[in-house]
């Protein structure tokens, strides 16, 4: 089962396009940021590695397309006519694209790393891998990029529509969990997801955030109860 | 033998009963036709029987179990809907080595099966290209894939050619006559009387006849003359 659903993944073209891109804005992120930057220090280099956390979009989007892309393309009737127990099918999605954001996330961390290397070096410095806090970045951004792919997987299993799915995924990150968080507060808005996340990945533009382990179990709790759902409407639901 | 039955299969969506209390059998080394006028409850009943929709009340059962129950479910049922789409990005080939593989069969399958729907050149082609006869038959290939011993058509000759048709027709009549049990369900009503030994026909979500084609008189319009009178459409 999770072999198939790898199978899947691989002989289509569109997880690999993203992949591709989000290295390029990686190495885009970072050297924006490192291109200005005065100070050849670890901090720099742990600032612009965080950009790994920021595409977390992608695997959130790869996730969205694991269920909702089978039902745009109605290859859905197929795959539960093979296997009748849905809900087998929902875990091995969740599965392996939660798989494939460790992948987005591994990947991203070494081109980020890679590019700060160069930038350093330009500017006469190198990365001290001996920086804990640039680890912590890193681990953070990575699980980030996890939980995403598994939010999208559990998102696209409820909506169903992929253009539908997509939208709001980007509707929300874009603006809704923004002026969501003006009217809750800043108190409450470090638990809305992106604000998670963003603590989690020890974004620097995090102030006042959720410390990250408590960051990591509360976008932790997102997916469990976005596949829950996701599992439970999957499983009841006629398939037209 | 397997064998297809519904017993007292209903289907409500809020006020409306789409399916109605059927219950009629397809057995096994025939071919039975599956008919009714658009809105009748065909797409419906088939989905139910296929565990992709939740009946209101009966139940449906191949070889003596619901669907969600068959441990191989996809050899022992070959199904071709209308619904079967296809990831366009993704070559005709690799769409039946995925169904091979949840199936648990060899991969020389999927060459068998390209080999027998005549797609073995088109095979490495995204599906993209493909014409709606050319997806009409990587649907069948897929369907027979697991050598089922039942075989479900949803209006499968949408898009083939006269030859085509006429190999369709062969294949599901050889099925039979190697003691598979067949439902086809189908508009084309002169095709379908070349094809079937029985036929159920559905109006109004209820059926209206269930036994041999020989039932409804003699005759090549003995058919559409019956079904046009069974299913209460006005006289021309």
């Amino acid at each position: 089962m999770l072999r198939n659903e790898w199978l899947k993944l691989r002989t289509i073209r569109s997880p690999w396009l993203l992949l591709a891109v989000t290295q390029v804005l990686i190495v885009v992120g970072a050297s924006g940021l490192l291109a200005r930057w005065d100070t050849v220090d670890a901090d720099a280099a742990t600032r612009a590695v965080a950009h790994v956390g920021l595409l977390s979009l992608a695997p959130l989007l790869l996730g969205i397309m694991a269920v909702a892309g089978e039902y745009r393309h109605q290859t859905i009737t197929a795959t539960f006519l093979s296997v009748p127990r849905r809900g087998r099918v929902v875990g091995a999605k969740l599965a392996v694209y939660g798989a494939a954001g460790l992948g987005f996330g591994v990947l991203g961390t070494a081109t980020a790393l890679a590019a700060t290397g160069v930038w350093l070096g330009i500017k006469g410095g190198s990365v001290d891998l001996g920086y804990a806090d640039l680890w912590r970045t890193v681990a953070g951004d990575v699980v980030w990029n996890v939980l995403f792919a598994l939010i999208g997987v559990a998102l696209g299993a409820l909506v169903r529509n992929l253009v539908a799915a997509i939208g709001v995924a980007l509707a929300w990150l874009a603006l809704v969990e923004g002026l969501l968080g003006e009217v809750l507060g800043e108190r409450l808005s470090r638990w809305l997801p992106f604000q998670a996340g963003s603590a989690l990945g020890h974004l620097p533009n995090v102030h006042n955030g959720l410390p990250q382990w408590g960051a990591g179990l509360v976008l932790a709790g997102y997916a469990a109860v976005f596949a829950a759902v996701g599992l439970a409407l999957t499983t009841r639901r006629d398939v037209t | 033998m397997t064998d297809i039955a519904v017993l007292g299969l209903s289907k409500q969506f809020g006020a409306v009963r789409a399916v109605d209390d059927l219950t009629f059998e397809v057995p096994p080394g025939q071919v039975t036709g599956f008919l009714g006028p658009n809105g009748a409850g065909k797409t419906t009943t088939l989905r139910m029987i296929l565990g992709l929709a939740r009946p209101t009340s009966g139940r449906a059962l191949i070889g003596g179990q619901p669907y969600h129950e068959l441990r191989a479910p996809r050899r022992e049922v070959g199904v071709v809907l209308e619904t079967t789409g296809f990831h366009p990005g993704r070559t005709g080939r690799d769409h039946l080595r995925i169904a091979a593989q949840i199936a648990g069969l060899p991969a020389g399958r999927v060459d068998e099966v390209l080999a027998r729907v005549d797609l073995t050149a088109a095979a490495g082609r995204r599906v993209r290209g493909y014409s709606l006869g050319m997806r009409q038959r990587l649907g069948l290939a897929a369907a027979l894939l697991g050598e089922p011993r039942v075989l479900i058509l949803d209006e499968p000759g949408n898009g083939l050619d006269p030859a085509g048709m006429a190999w369709l027709r062969g294949t599901l009549r050889d099925f039979a006559a190697g003691g598979g049990a067949v439902l086809i369900s189908s508009h084309l009503l002169a095709e379908v009387a070349q094809t079937v030994d029985r036929v159920v026909i559905l109006a109004g979500g209820r059926v209206r006849y269930a036994g041999d084609l020989d039932g409804l008189g003699a005759g090549d319009a003995a058919l559409e003359t019956a079904f046009l009178r069974l299913t209460g459409a006005p006289a021309s």
